[in-house]
């Protein structure tokens, strides 16, 4: 078996997991700033507006998920929080359509905007923002003859998040645009109606968190794993290296032009023991984890930026070490 | 009808405190913390930088009751040391970590961003 370097790692095994021989887990170390600034690397693999993949390697498992906690359900977002019906006559329930509602992400960003007091009865411009939503379903005029599909027999059959109108109190119309504000998606199916039924509701979106209720999470998904590994200890080719390759998730074994296996990119792999069924091959590799190697998946939901919303979790942290650390003087 | 406020997960009631202290009677050098309306996000890295600590001899945490939001962490440290100097020992050192995080991580965006450009 060859020596693999210094790095931490679990290894997966036939029928256990197993950490490495030389690897005493991490919790015993002694900590000093200067190790940690040393080892600490930040990474990013892939952002855009909605998603980002980054690497946080060097760090404690209790670090990594404190942030993934902390992106979940303590970054606020905005979020639809009190509906006052007027009229509903079509046939979804009031608090359903009040709940299917709150479930509407908001591109409204949350750092322009105060928590509402609990207390308060009403909102202010800076904690508050108020849309209405009027539809009434008719039969369509003009509808083709030879058509029964619903859309083409009534107006306003569907009723879409787009339909959900921002109106402005105090300054807001100033300060922020319109474009900035409503729903971040507006194909979402929110009701569909008959001729007859009717919709006149306003809607009141506060900022909270998501330990409060999920619709203020600003993520749909942060998620993190480690790094998998795949080491070859002897030369595999010709059927078994092809074997070899099927074993694994595609782009991970590659073979040359000698067909010769060779490990491409692990960093995908899934993980999975498949090779162990093979006796011929299974001698042939190790299958790793690397302890300290975070991979974090990052999925907004159309707010906030992803790393935006980690440099919140990060910025949330640290006050509460800050209060932490106010409160704890109290008591010399 | 008997559904809890809403805010009861994440703000103190009049006059609740964040953390309070408790000495523990029976081992000398020991604390136990109990901090209001905090989770396993802090208690855990919390617990964990105190285990880093060469003079600290045991730390740990719980979350009583997840009904009841708070965490309770117990801290015994050598005797030239009290827990509470090894709390905000801990929890300067997250904070410094936490500051070179903030930096690190805005550099690595600066880079993708001007990558991509």
């Amino acid at each position: 078996m060859p020596q693999l370097d210094e790095k931490p790692r679990v290894l997966l095994e036939e029928f256990r997991v197993k950490n490495a021989p030389n690897d005493y887990g991490m919790a015993d170390e002694k900590w000093s700033f200067k190790k940690f600034t040393k080892k600490f690397r930040i990474v990013i693999v892939r952002m855009d507006n909605f998603e980002m993949e980054f690497d946080l390697i060097g760090i404690q498992p209790a670090f990594a998920n404190a942030f993934r906690r902390l992106m979940l359900s303590e970054v606020p977002s905005m979020a639809i929080e009190k509906v006052m019906i007027r009229n509903n006559t079509s046939i979804i329930q009031d608090e359903v359509l009040a709940h299917r509602l709150g479930l509407i992400p908001l591109k409204a960003d949350p750092r322009l905007f105060e928590y509402r007091p609990e207390d308060a009865t009403e909102g202010t411009e800076f904690n508050t923002l108020e849309f209405s939503m009027k539809v009434k379903c008719t039969l369509n005029k003009s509808q083709p003859k030879d058509s029964y599909r619903a859309e083409d027999l009534y107006e306003n059959h569907s009723v879409y998040s787009s339909q959900i109108k921002w109106q402005p109190i105090g300054n807001q119309a100033s300060v922020h645009k319109e474009a900035d504000i409503g729903p971040v998606h507006g194909d979402i199916l929110v009701s569909k109606m008959r001729p007859g039924h009717e919709l006149d509701l306003s809607l009141v979106a506060v900022k909270g968190i998501g330990r409060d209720h999920a619709k203020f999470s600003p993520v749909a998904t942060a998620s993190y794993r480690l790094l998998p590994e795949v080491t070859l200890t002897r030369e595999v080719r010709g059927s078994e290296a092809s074997l070899l390759q099927s074993c694994f998730a595609p782009g991970v074994i590659s073979l040359d032009s000698e067909g010769r296996a060779y490990v491409r990119d692990a960093r995908y792999d899934t993980c999975s023991r498949n090779v162990y069924r093979y006796e011929e091959i299974k001698d042939a590799v190790i299958l790793s984890r690397v302890r300290d190697h975070f991979i974090f998946n990052v999925e907004s939901v159309g707010a906030m930026q992803p790393n935006v919303i980690f440099v919140e979790a990060v910025k949330i942290l640290r006050d509460k070490c800050k209060s932490f650390l106010d409160e704890l003087n109290k008591f010399n | 009808m008997n559904a809890p406020p809403t805010f009861e997960s994440f703000l103190l009631y009049d006059g609740e405190k964040k953390v309070q202290k408790e000495e523990d009677t029976k081992v000398t050098n020991a604390a136990i913390f109990t901090v209001n309306k905090e989770d396993h996000t802090l208690g855990n890295m919390i617990r964990h930088q105190l285990l880093k600590d060469p003079k600290v001899l045991f730390a740990g945490y719980k979350v009583p009751h997840p009904l009841e939001h708070k965490f309770v962490l117990r801290i015994q440290t050598t005797s030239d040391y009290t827990p509470q100097e090894a709390f905000m020992n801990a929890i300067t050192d997250l904070t410094s970590e936490l500051s070179l995080f903030e930096e690190r991580f805005k550099e690595a965006i600066k880079e993708k961003k001007e990558g991509l450009d």
